[in-house]
């Protein structure tokens, strides 16, 4: 897992999958050698639960024990293979078999479920099929639906055509039986179970909310290893989040995503979804709200059945124009340079970290600053839905003219526009020009890609440098992720109509 | 006897190397002619695929077509008769072949016979033929003795790569990057028209090393100013273009520079040589946009102009935002038929993948 922790990495998602750009860890678990390796032995599900870090108090046990019941673990399986692609968590949350996860968890069986299935497993090793009801890309949840609890039909149907097999082939006649017997005890179980085999978690209600320091405990099966509870604290949203997260002050491993976070009364408040890899004990929890609301939208909705690239894209879409809004309704901050307006936006829901360099050789001094949102919306195999910005302010006069404008060609030209591989992108178009800024006088370069299964979305980018000084210049460059072409083109505007000089002219 | 060596010999066979060079020449005081690989022939050619006697050659006064009416015309209309010995290999006289006990006769028509015998290029020189005008040195060898010229443009390259470097190089580390690059310079110019001058030196047993540094030296200046003038024009008057597609005045500079070169290495094959750096202009060109179009999608270099000068020399007018955004809308089809055209290629591989499993 840390080979794949990229250096700059902040934060992680908790399903354990093989894409790590992301500045958070996702925290379920997929296919990877090196988490095999660490632990070759164990069974998946044999294990009995638990290696917990923390010494856990009574309520901790109290805790799990109410809740053992109501955990799942979630396997995404090759379709026909022996192999499961990635583990994450869920819970139950009704007594129908309703299951709460992350959407990162199910994303390969709901985007290639042509080649995935998903299968949930009990603490006390019960395995049966799921199906996905309803996604929250945005929020990062998903709505299953245990595949047992619509048993009885499809149990019924299964061991008909089982016997109706085993009349007409004598020859085969062991492994039909085989096969009908198994479809037989599930469908006993299921029969057995329904009633009383779904406990689900209860929400806890709004009118409650955790104050800052409260323990909550945290549940799920990380790295395969078994279930197990952790136990930290609510220490409210994280700050400067697009969209609300609960910052949970414990530690939550690959393959714990979906799975809940508890009160002390065993109701769920969150849903583990994320962690900071450059940090210790610094996760994330989905709140209860989004999942209160899937539930409500998503519960008796029919079983989503082939790729689901309409519903990311539709909400894709949401999330562009919500973010498109926000972003050019925020404005910008003054006083970012001393001779131009540069745009740097406000720290809302983005975060701008700056350096200084003085060159050691008189050579280009410059000044850089950075923002990125800590959101990115994860949609299988790669993240969107974001904004950055970034710029750099060079200072040539120990250089002259000539040299400053060879070392300021060469910063402009050293950009790239490739994010995605061909798979997923098409290669980027650019336009450019001189663009005029109040006298101003600035070469801008817009360079756009298009997505090739969410339709209408393209990311854009902004290259902006300044040309009216001989020696000094900035140089700015603005990237959008995930938006329609119209926003794209508002969004170059808004970013183009921020660079003026400071004082007129 | 010494008047008799002076005296015009009745011919001239001479054998020449590939370059038209005489190698060995035999007077012929008497006819016929006989060559082979023994030494009772006239002309004793000591080469393992000549027979031992391999051809004979005799002049004969023409046939008397008029019933030998005219004897002063008789005597001067010769004919030339080749005939081939016990040979396996046989011989060619102009562009006919010969095989083994046939013969030939040819109307001598004044100029001289090329004969190819074993691995020996033979040409028989008659009296009375055709001379031709004495040919003036080629352009090779009258450049290469001007050295002012060559050293004049050499200079100017060389200030061309220190201002290179004084413009990539920061004020504290010039003077150690100025002296390096200028020996790193001129060891690669050395290197480059020294080798050039052994394949001149292997062919053409010259080495015209002259030559070689004046053509290197101006493609140099050539190549050195096509690295400024286009990203200048460019930035001047917002071209894109102009630098997208560059690089093929840089490839026909180099091809024009290989075209010099190998004039002085083969200067008898002067259109061949042109095929040679003309074919390899085109496929260079070619595949230059072939890899650019499977890198980027389009056939240019660069995906966008990113040349900057100082700002006076912005020739090219601002746009306000407003029509540069406008400007941006047309892309959209662009990246739509892209997005479209590729993700349904790509559905085949996927199929095949599921078939697989």
């Amino acid at each position: 897992m840390r080979d794949r922790v990229r250096r700059w990495a902040a934060a992680g998602v908790l399903a354990l999958a093989a894409s790590s750009a992301l500045t958070q860890t996702r925290v379920s678990q997929s296919a990877d050698p090196a988490a095999s390796a660490a632990a070759p032995q164990l069974p998946p599900t044999g294990a009995p639960a638990a290696v917990v870090a923390a010494p856990v108090s009574l309520s901790a046990r109290k805790v799990y024990e109410q809740a053992r019941p109501s955990l799942v673990q979630i396997r995404t399986v090759l379709k026909g293979g022996p192999s499961q692609t990635s583990v994450g968590s869920g819970f139950l949350v009704t007594a129908q078999g309703h299951i709460v996860t992350n959407f990162h968890v199910v994303s390969e069986a709901a985007l290639k479920p042509e080649r995935h299935d998903l299968v949930y497993v009990t603490a006390d090793g019960r395995e049966a099929p799921l199906v996905i009801l309803q996604l929250d890309v945005l929020h990062d949840l998903a709505l299953l639906r245990a595949g047992d609890a619509l048993a009885p039909l499809a149990a019924s149907a299964a061991g008909a055509g089982a016997s109706a097999a085993g009349a007409t082939t004598s020859v085969k006649a062991t492994s039909v039986k085989a096969t009908s017997s198994k479809v037989g005890a599930n469908a006993a179980a299921a029969s057995s179970a329904a009633p009383r085999g779904f406990e689900p978690l209860a929400f806890r209600p709004a009118s409650q909310p955790l104050a800052q320091g409260e323990r909550i405990y945290s549940l799920g099966n990380p790295l395969d290893v078994g279930f197990t509870i952790t136990q930290g604290t609510y220490n409210g949203l994280v700050r400067r989040s697009f969209y609300p997260q609960i910052f949970f002050g414990g530690a939550l491993s690959a393959g714990m995503s979906g799975g809940p976070a508890l009160d002390d009364e065993g109701h769920v408040v969150g849903i583990n979804v994320a962690r900071r890899v450059d940090g210790e004990q610094v996760s994330f929890l989905v709140p209860a709200e989004f999942a209160i609301g899937l539930l409500a939208r998503g519960k008796d909705a029919a079983p989503i059945i082939g790729p689901a690239y309409g519903i990311v894209d539709e909400q894709l879409q949401q999330h562009q124009a919500a973010l498109t809004d926000r972003f050019i309704a925020q404005g910008w901050k003054e006083a970012t340079h001393p001779r131009y307006r540069v745009p740097v936006p406000p720290d809302v829901f983005m975060r701008c970290w700056g350096t200084s360099e003085v060159s050691r050789t008189g050579g280009l001094d410059f000044e850089r600053s950075e923002c990125q949102m800590d959101t990115r919306i994860f949609v299988g195999e790669y993240t969107t839905g974001t904004i950055s910005l970034r710029h750099e302010s060079y200072d040539g006069s120990k250089l002259g003219p000539l040299r400053f404008a060879a070392r300021y060609s060469q910063s402009f030209r050293n950009e790239s526009f490739i994010r995605l591989s061909a798979q997923h992108q098409t290669k980027p178009r650019c336009n450019e020009d001189f663009v005029d800024r109040d006298g101003l006088p600035l070469r801008a370069v817009v360079c756009m890609r298009a997505y090739k299964k969410l339709t209408h979305l393209y990311d854009v980018a902004v290259l902006v440098a300044t040309l009216d000084q001989n020696e000094a210049g900035v140089q700015g460059r603005f990237d959008a992720q995930g938006v329609t072409f119209a926003n794209a083109q508002r969004l170059v505007h808004h970013y183009l109509d921020a660079f003026r000089w400071a004082q007129p002219h | 006897m010494g008047a008799a060596a002076l005296a015009e010999p009745l011919a001239l066979l001479e054998s020449v190397d590939r370059d038209g060079l005489v190698r060995q020449s035999w007077r012929i005081e008497r006819w016929p002619v006989t060559i082979g690989r023994a030494l009772d022939n006239t002309v004793v050619l000591s080469d393992p695929h000549v027979a031992a006697h391999h051809a004979t050659i005799d002049l004969v006064a023409a046939a008397p077509a008029d019933g030998g009416a005219d004897d002063a015309a008789a005597a001067a209309a010769k004919t030339i008769v080749v005939s081939a010995g016990a040979t396996k290999n046989g011989l060619s006289v102009g562009r006919e072949r010969i095989g083994a006990g046939a013969r030939t006769s040819i109307a001598d028509s004044g100029r001289d016979l090329e004969l190819q015998i074993g691995r020996s290029q033979l040409r028989l020189r008659l009296p009375g033929h055709v001379l031709a005008d004495e040919m003036a040195m080629t352009p090779v060898v009258v450049v290469e003795r001007r050295w002012g010229p060559t050293l004049g443009f050499a200079f100017a390259v060389l200030l061309f790569v220190l201002a290179n470097v004084w413009i990539d190089t920061d004020p504290d580390a010039l003077a150690r990057a100025a002296g390096g690059l200028v020996l790193a310079t001129i060891t690669a110019a050395a290197i480059w028209c020294g080798l050039w001058s052994l394949l001149s030196k292997t062919f053409t047993r010259q080495s015209h090393f002259g030559w070689h540094v004046r053509v290197f030296v101006l493609a140099s200046l050539a190549t050195l100013t096509l690295a400024v003038l286009p990203p200048l024009l460019a930035f001047a008057f917002s071209w894109p273009w102009l630098t997208d597609f560059s690089f093929v005045a840089v490839y026909a500079t180099v091809a024009a520079a290989i075209y010099f070169h190998l004039l002085a290495v083969e200067p008898a094959r002067e259109r061949l040589m042109r095929g040679v750096a003309a074919t390899g202009f085109v496929v260079g060109v070619a595949l230059s946009l072939w890899f650019n179009v499977q890198r980027t999608g389009r056939p240019g270099e660069e995906l966008y102009m990113n040349h900057l000068f100082p700002p006076q020399l912005r020739v090219a007018r601002t746009k306000p935002v407003d029509r540069f955004v406008e400007g941006l809308a047309p892309m959209q089809a662009i990246l739509d038929r892209k997005a479209k055209e590729q993700s349904g290629g790509e559905i085949d591989p996927r199929n095949g993948g599921d078939d697989e499993e």
